[in-house]
């Protein structure tokens, strides 16, 4: 026994990690990447694939049940870790291993049937569909651990098959404390009175829209330029504010072969319409208001932004206390969050899509859960994120 | 050329194709890792990234399997089952070198009856655990199957009228002058695409898609994982492998012996599906259905007409 505990041993020395952000939590969550994709380690798919639980808790909290439920699908041998401060990744993610190969060397619990969704799957009720059948209904929630999702958004789903009937978004209940958003702090900083450079800003900006652009390139499923984007995220929000090295060459091949693409466009054009009309009505604001258009058109104005607050990173000067262009939109204490705005859209850009179709639209929205869940700052010191 | 396979060939085959679907899945995890962590800096960092399919495939069989409530665990098993199986009984027909486990003389037709297996594997597998993305995933590969078979069949149709035979034996004999895909090549290209659509793999792997947190493996842990997953790479290796004979002339070349043609050809085929597989998102189906009915089935049957033609004319 004890030559099959130190192979299992051996061969949890790299777990596969399931990634889950708490609202409030986006810098741990963006550190943790960057420590687990230099490292190596393989990302899970899903609980099921999943050996170490690497939960980002920011101030508001440490999850619910849906979190319980989470850790019960993960299979022997499993553990979960919680990141709480910035800087720790790497010693969140040692203790982690070091728990899975703790778990590992011990007989494992007589197995018992964990559930799929949660206790007691519900019975499908009926509904009439889009043609006026009456056909089977499913409630699914779709919850905030899935890979490559929002942090800290629940949407509802009535399925039919896997056409989405109706979609309704709930926030998880971690309850507003004082932060700052992590992708809109230069702009909200600078509202204060702070003393924020444009390059700083436009660098947190491009950051923003790698991380989207990267989202919505993983759930499209092309993995690769996903990768690619996202290292180039790492590579931005790590680099010192005054410079240092800065991916030019790779950012632009990116770009470039994102936006000749035709297979992607093609996998993304005619998803979420959202006319500009109909965005100043619901208050949206920002790249989803400019773009005019589907999903692809969000898209490209992502793109036309990472490029342009590329150029803008060595731009001189500080931040006007009137510029509040954020990356999702203009924000400021006492302006209706953006990503309110955008959660508001979602139902009527869902219904009637197909599931992948769906979750297309929705990463090519990007909501951040972050703008709803911050309550105002008592002072600028007292809000770190 | 029918010679009878020796038994041990019988049993080396399964070892085979799970030795070749390790090198190739080895092979995509080196690029997918250049991709997320940057080129490999020396070739042990290389080797180390080919190994991950190994070491996961060990973490698998360690990890101990659980269930979903109210799984359906016989059909489920049998899906899961049946995906390696498949990939083994349709690979029998394929020859290595001159040289097949069984040359019979409706091989074509095994090789896509066998798929069929694949059909029924994925679904079930689906269908299992009892999870609604699981089973999104299941209904995903069946429109999938609907947009891509008739192509692959006309494709493989075209082979088989080159040669004016079934059997794959003659198919690679009569390309002994002439590769097939020289004067046939858009049912190669035509076959290509359906290879990666009959595994469920690169472009057309929506069945195990990431948005629906692994599709139909998405409840899978354990060997059950490791088998269907495993298998799916087998079967890529298979189809990939079925181009060879039915296109690229088998054996058949100057200089080395028909084995090494067959390996080196194959390698070729799985470094362009490879690089196809990096070289475009996920094709949705709703998307390129309507194409594939009426681009690629038009286009193989004229492909078929041609072929006809030029056989009758000779």
């Amino acid at each position: 026994m004890d030559l099959r505990s130190a192979l299992r041993r051996r061969l949890v020395n790299r777990p596969a990690t399931l990634l889950v952000c708490l609202p409030g939590a986006t810098r741990l969550r963006l550190e943790a990447a960057a420590e687990l994709r230099y490292r190596g380690w393989p990302s899970a798919s899903g609980p099921a694939d999943a050996d170490l639980l690497l939960v980002c808790a920011g101030p508001g909290g440490t999850g619910g049940e849906w979190l319980e439920n989470v850790r019960g699908a993960m299979p022997w041998p499993a553990a979960r870790t919680i990141l709480h401060a910035s800087g720790q990744a790497a010693r969140a993610l040692d203790e982690g291993a070091r728990k899975v190969a703790a778990e590992a060397g011990t007989v494992p619990a007589a197995t018992e049937a964990r559930p799929g969704t949660g206790d007691g799957p519900p019975m499908a009720g009926r509904g009439d569909d889009r043609d006026g059948l009456r056909l089977d209904q499913l409630h699914l929630p779709l919850g905030p651990a899935l890979p490559d999702w929002p942090a800290g958004l629940i949407l509802r789903l009535t399925l039919q098959g896997d056409l989405v009937q109706e979609a309704h978004p709930e926030c998880v209940d971690a309850g507003t404390h004082p932060h700052i958003p992590f992708w809109d702090e230069p702009w909200l900083r600078a509202a204060r009175g702070e003393m924020v450079p444009r390059g700083a800003a436009a660098r947190r900006r491009c950051a923003a829209h790698l991380d989207s652009v990267g989202r919505l390139l993983a759930v499209t499923g092309w993995d690769g330029p996903a990768a690619r984007a996202r290292r180039i995220r790492d590579g931005l929000l790590a680099s010192p504010a005054g410079g240092g090295a800065v991916p030019g060459d790779e950012l632009r091949r990116l770009v470039n072969r994102l936006e000749r693409s035709r297979t992607l466009r093609r996998m993304t054009e005619g998803l979420g319409e959202l006319p500009a009309r109909r965005a100043r009505a619901l208050g949206v604001s920002g790249p989803a208001l400019v773009a005019d258009g589907d999903t692809y058109d969000r898209l490209c104005v992502w793109l036309h932004e990472i490029r342009r607050s590329h150029r803008a990173l060595a731009a001189p000067g500080l931040l006007e206390p009137g510029d509040t262009g954020g990356p999702r939109g203009t924000v400021g204490d006492g302006i209706l969050p953006p990503s309110r705005a955008l959660l508001g859209a979602l139902p009527e850009l869902l219904a009637g899509r197909t599931f992948d179709a769906a979750r297309t639209v929705l990463a090519g929205l990007d909501p951040d859960i972050d703008q709803l869940l911050a309550a105002p700052a008592q002072s600028a010191g007292a809000a770190d994120a | 050329m029918p010679e009878s396979t020796p038994l041990w060939g019988t049993l080396l085959l399964p070892l085979v194709l799970a030795g070749a679907a390790a090198a190739v899945a080895g092979a995509d995890a080196v690029l997918s890792a250049s991709a997320r962590q940057g080129p490999a800096g020396s070739p042990r960092t290389a080797a180390s990234r080919a190994a991950l399919p190994l070491r996961e495939g060990l973490r698998l069989l360690v990890q101990q399997p659980r269930r979903t409530t109210a799984a359906d665990r016989a059909l489920g098993r049998t899906g899961i089952a049946l995906v390696p199986l498949a990939a083994v009984l349709a690979g029998a027909v394929l020859p290595w070198g001159f040289r097949a486990v069984i040359d019979p003389s409706v091989g074509i037709v095994w090789f896509n009856a066998m798929e069929a297996l694949a059909w029924a594997s994925v679904w079930l597998t689906g269908w299992g655990p009892n999870s609604a993305l699981s089973l999104i995933g299941g209904y995903r590969f069946l429109a999938l199957g609907l947009a891509y078979e008739l192509p692959h069949m006309f494709a493989l149709t075209t082979a088989a009228l080159g040669a004016e035979s079934l059997r794959v034996g003659d198919v690679v004999a009569a390309q002994q002058s002439l590769w097939f895909v020289v004067w046939m090549p858009a049912a190669f290209a035509v076959y290509l695409l359906s290879a990666m659509a009959m595994a469920f793999w690169g472009p057309f792997g929506g069945p195990l898609g990431g948005d629906a947190a692994g599709g139909a493996a998405a409840e899978l842990t354990g060997v059950d994982r490791l088998v269907f997953l495993g298998g799916r790479w087998m079967l890529l290796v298979v189809t990939a492998a079925a181009s060879v004979p039915l296109f690229l002339g088998g054996g058949h070349g100057p200089v080395l012996p028909g084995w090494a043609w067959t390996l080196l050809k194959t390698a070729a085929v799985l470094a362009l599906l490879l690089w196809a597989r990096r070289a475009f998102p996920l094709l949705r189906t709703e998307r390129w259905m309507s194409r594939s009915w009426m681009v690629l089935v038009p286009l193989t049957l004229v492909q078929a007409l041609v072929a006809a033609a030029v056989v009758l004319g000779s």
